[in-house]
Parts: C-alpha cells; structure tokens; sequence
C-alpha cells in the first residue's frame, strides 16, 4: 500500500475526529454514536500512519528481499480515492443541518400512534418545554386532554410561513440523517412578519384542536433563536 | 539508501520506480485537496441550494454513520487475515452445506455491528478458505439478527414481541435460503477474486496494517459510491409515490422492500422508521426490515467492488426474492 493510501486514512481519520470534537458530527448523527466515531478516528489515523512509516521504510526492506511487500504495491488505491469526497466536502464546507426542503419529501412520522395515556400538565407551573412528538402526541391522547390549560414551549425551524402563521417542524433521527422523519406542527395566531423558512424559533403558546393529522399551536409568543447544539429530537 | 540500491542493480532500479509511483500518489491526494481548497467559494454557493444541501447531508450523514462500523468489520477481518491460519476454516467448519449454512447463519447473531462491517469480513472468510456458501449466509444474517438490531427493533415496537420474533426468523430463513440456494447453484468462478488471497503472508502485524490499510480505503470507497446514490434517490423521489402503493397488500410490501433497497438506511436504525410507517401494513413493514440489512444500493456498491460485478447481479436479486418471500411468509403466519 502506497503513501498516498496511508494520507487517505489519515484525512479520513483526522475528519472523524475534528467532526466530533468540534460537535459538528450532531448535525448528521445521533449524539450516541459520538464515542465511537472518536475511537473510529483514532484507529484509522493510527492505521495511517502505520501505512505511511511501512511506505517511507519499504525499499530497503524490499531489497533486503522480504518479497511480501512486493504484493502490496499491486494493489492500487482504485475506488479508494473516492473518501476524499467527502473529506474535502467536511473540511472545507461542511454541509448543513436538514430542513425545510425535506419535510415535503420525506414520510412524516404517524404521531397517533404510539404513546400511551400521558401525565396531566401542572396549569400553573409556567410553559412547559417538550418535543414536537410529544406535543403531537399529547394532542391526539384523548383529544388533548392531559394539557389542562398549561401553556407549552415548542423549538423548530420554519418549514413553511402560509397566511396567519405557519409550519414549525423538527427531524427525528434515529441513526443518522438519512432515516430523518419530521415532526410538523401549525403555529396559528401569529401576528407581524413571517418569520425565515429555516430559521429556528421558540414558540411559546396553548393547546389547539388538531386539524386533521395536523397538531396546531396557538402562539402567544415567536421568539427567533439560534440553531441548537443538537438539531434533531 | 541510493547506495544500497545502486548495488542491488535492477531490483533496485524497479524499488526506485516504485518510490516513484507512491509519491504521485502522494502528490495526487495533495493535489485533490487543494484543488477542493480553491473551488470553496463554488462549493458554498452549492450549499445555498436546498436540494443540493439535502442531498449532501444524507450524503455525508450515510458516510460518518457507517465509519465506527466498518472500521469495526475491517478490524475482525484483518485480524482474521493476521491471525487465523490458513486450513483452519475449512478444517472446522462442516463439509456439508446443509450443515455449514445454518452454522454460518447462526453465528451471525454474534457480531454486532451493520451491514457495512459484514462484507469485508465475509470476502476474508473466503479468502481463507471458508466454504462460500457459509460465509454468503454469514454475511446476510449478521447485520439482520445481531443483537443491536433485535434491541432497537424492540424500542421500536413496544408491546409487540411478535414483531421482534417475525424480524429474527424472517431474517434467519432467508439467510439460509440464499446459502443453500448458493451452494447448489453458485458457481466459484464468481468469487474469484475474494478467493485470491494476495497480500496474505508475512509477519502478522505486518498483515494486519497492510489489510486494513486496503480494506478501509475498498470498502470506503465503495461505501462512498453507495452514500452517494441512496443521497440522490431520497433528493430526487418523493415519498408520496409511496403512499399511493400503500393500499394494496401485495403491493404494499413491494412497494417497502424496494423502498429498503433505496434508502440505504441502517441495520441499527431502519425499525425505527418502519415504526413510523404506520399507513402500511405490518406485513410490509417487516419486508422492509429483513430486506435492508440484505440488499440496499449500498451494499450492492459494496459487493461488486469486493466480489466482483458478475457476483452482484446475481447475488443482490436472489436475496431480495428469498427476503420478500420469507418476510411474506413469516408476516402472514405470526402478524
């Protein structure tokens, strides 16, 4: 194996490991698989530079007529070339967070389904900050009943601003971002500018019939923030 | 070093071509990066494209998920090359295909990682003698029936252990199926390559470096041709062509195995989003999960680059008819 191959690995190494450290990896998986992508990184610099030191070293061994090394230059680095695709698209440009784009295209998730009979909200406690698929589901859990009145506080991106208010939505992500489904939800009762599509807000606001498979918010205010450390639920 | 060369004449002569050769490697990796470098203000301007950005987050995202398991598989696989003697496999594993493959399928369930890390450890149990047969299987059932995957699908489906219990048997008969299938039909000619056992002899760590040096870069490579073309079908094809084949039963589980085969998603992550499915039957939501780990446009990219394109055009459609079939079968018994 060539040097070359040695300074892919190492790239590739080198990207796990800045990815990670620096939380970007979140943008693309889950939060869980950050210890492994480390130990990933570390093995696959450390195989770099095993490959490189055996590259640096081989003639004399290789005249020293220990033939094994011979094999090794016949593989090429062929297909190999092709991880400094996504190396350079990392390196340089790291490609953003999904949004607004994919929540037309993508299954949403079926929020009827799933949960169980909730706890009833405190109406006194303040707003109560939860995940778009727990409010959705706490909407559809007997016609929104376990919310008595509480206000709740609900983070997202704009998927799409419409007339009087408009699509907060979040990914769920289970692995990583190629099996994201979105959770959408209608903020209605929203007055002044349409907010950014793909800008993320806090809306703070009250239980509201769903319309259809739809939940609905009304807010009571739209606070614009900037994207979270973690952008999927 | 020029000196000890001179000496050895024409050896010496061929080492300094070679030299020569790695360092236009070396040259030409620099060369990539810089380039990339200076097309950054063309790049970004790329990114402010939404479908562009889409479709270089699913990119990337299928990569940087896949790295922990592939470096996984490439670890046991180059230990495997380093450490197990050539002799050993054929020597334990049973003769008879009947015997070997259910053996083989079983063992799957020992190695936890994802569909990635499976082939490159298959393509060295063959290399090392392994009956093809029985590394095939070993290679399906591994990422389908381990035990991640049985806990995920689990979390996924609470309350329905049937669901847990259909994936594993589902799964385990059509890894089976395909290994008997492959061991009275497969012809050995078209895993030729996997065969080969190049690069196999000397110290073993020295082995093991220049294995895993080349499976990482293979199996990378081939795994970044797969990202690529899951990332372009989930840009370009909308969901809600789905949605209209969810009515009819047949279809329906039709319409998810293909699905399966599209998206390319996880081993470890893909009941999750079966779970959310809720429009299709159950039925079809477990087609989708025996045929992910099994076929998808990724490890299709992955076997032709390891076993040879001949291999996977017959390979990747005699899965996905043992898959559908045994998913149907074991959906209409248990769900």
């Amino acid at each position: 194996m060539t040097a070359a191959g040695g300074t892919i690995s190492i790239l590739v190494g080198a990207v796990l490991l800045r990815l990670t450290l620096t939380d970007t990896h979140l943008r693309y998986v889950r939060p869980e698989l950050g210890p492994f992508l480390l130990v990933a990184g570390l093995a696959v610099v450390a195989l770099g530079f095993a490959t490189l030191v055996r590259a640096l070293r081989e003639t004399p061994t290789d005249v020293h007529g220990h033939g094994d090394l011979e094999h090794h230059h016949e593989h090429g680095i062929g297909v190999g070339w092709l991880l400094l695709a996504p190396i350079a698209a990392l390196l340089l440009v790291a490609p953003p967070t999904l949004g607004a784009y994919g929540v037309g295209r993508t299954a949403n998730i079926e929020i009827r389904a799933g949960h169980g009979v909730f706890k009833p909200l405190d109406p006194n406690a303040g707003p109560v900050s939860m995940t778009l698929l727990e409010y959705g589901q706490r909407s559809f859990e007997r016609n929104g009943a376990s919310f008595r009145g509480a206000p709740v506080e609900l983070t997202g991106f704009v998927a799409e601003a419409e007339a009087g208010g408009f699509q907060l939505a979040r990914y769920q992500i289970a692995c990583c971002a190629a099996d994201a489904s979105p959770i959408v939800v209608k903020v209605v009762g929203t007055a002044g500018d349409r907010p950014v599509v793909d800008g993320w807000v806090r809306v703070t606001g009250n239980f509201r019939r769903p319309e259809g498979d739809v939940p609905r918010v009304s807010a009571t205010s739209v606070a614009e923030i900037p994207a979270p450390r973690d952008p999927y639920e | 070093m020029s000196g000890t060369e001179l000496m050895n004449g024409g050896r010496g002569a061929a080492g300094a071509r070679r030299r020569i050769r790695a360092d236009l490697g070396l040259a030409a990796v620099l060369v990539v990066v810089l380039a990339a470098a200076a097309l950054r203000p063309a790049l970004e301007d790329l990114l402010d494209r939404p479908a562009v950005a889409h479709w270089a987050t699913i990119f990337v995202s299928i990569t940087i998920a896949a790295m922990p398991f592939l470096v996984l598989g490439v670890t046991i696989s180059a230990a495997i090359a380093a450490f197990v003697p050539a002799g050993l496999l054929p020597r334990v594993l049973p003769d008879r295909p009947a015997a070997a493959v259910p053996v083989a399928a079983v063992a799957g369930a020992a190695l936890p990682g994802c569909e990635c890390g499976s082939v490159p450890i298959a393509r060295r149990l063959i290399s090392r003698g392994a009956p093809a047969a029985a590394a095939l299987t070993f290679l399906l059932s591994a990422p389908a029936i381990n035990p991640i995957v049985m806990v995920s699908t689990a979390v996924a489906f609470p309350d329905q252990p049937e669901v847990v219990a259909a994936r594993f048997l589902a799964s385990l008969l059509a890894a089976i199926a395909v290994g008997l299938v492959w061991a009275r039909f497969g012809k050995e000619a078209l895993l030729g390559r996997a065969r080969r056992t190049h690069g196999d002899e000397g110290r073993p760590l020295s082995v093991l470096v220049s294995t895993a040096q080349h499976d990482l870069l293979h199996a990378g490579g081939f795994l970044v041709v797969g990202a690529a073309t899951a990332a372009t079908l989930q840009t370009v094809v909308p969901r809600s062509v789905l949605d209209t084949l969810s009515g009819s039963p047949a279809l329906s589980v039709l319409a998810l195995a293909g699905l399966a085969v599209l998206m390319a998603i996880c081993s470890e992550a893909d009941a999750f989003v079966a779970a959310s499915m809720t429009q299709f039957s159950m039925t079809s939501r477990l087609a989708f999960m025996v045929v992910g780990p099994m076929v998808d446009v990724k490890l299709i990219a992955l076997q032709a680059g390891t076993f040879g394109r001949r291999f996977a055009i017959r390979f990747a459609p005699l899965t996905f008819v043992a898959a559908v079939v045994s998913a149907a079968l074991v959906g209409w018994v248990l769900l």
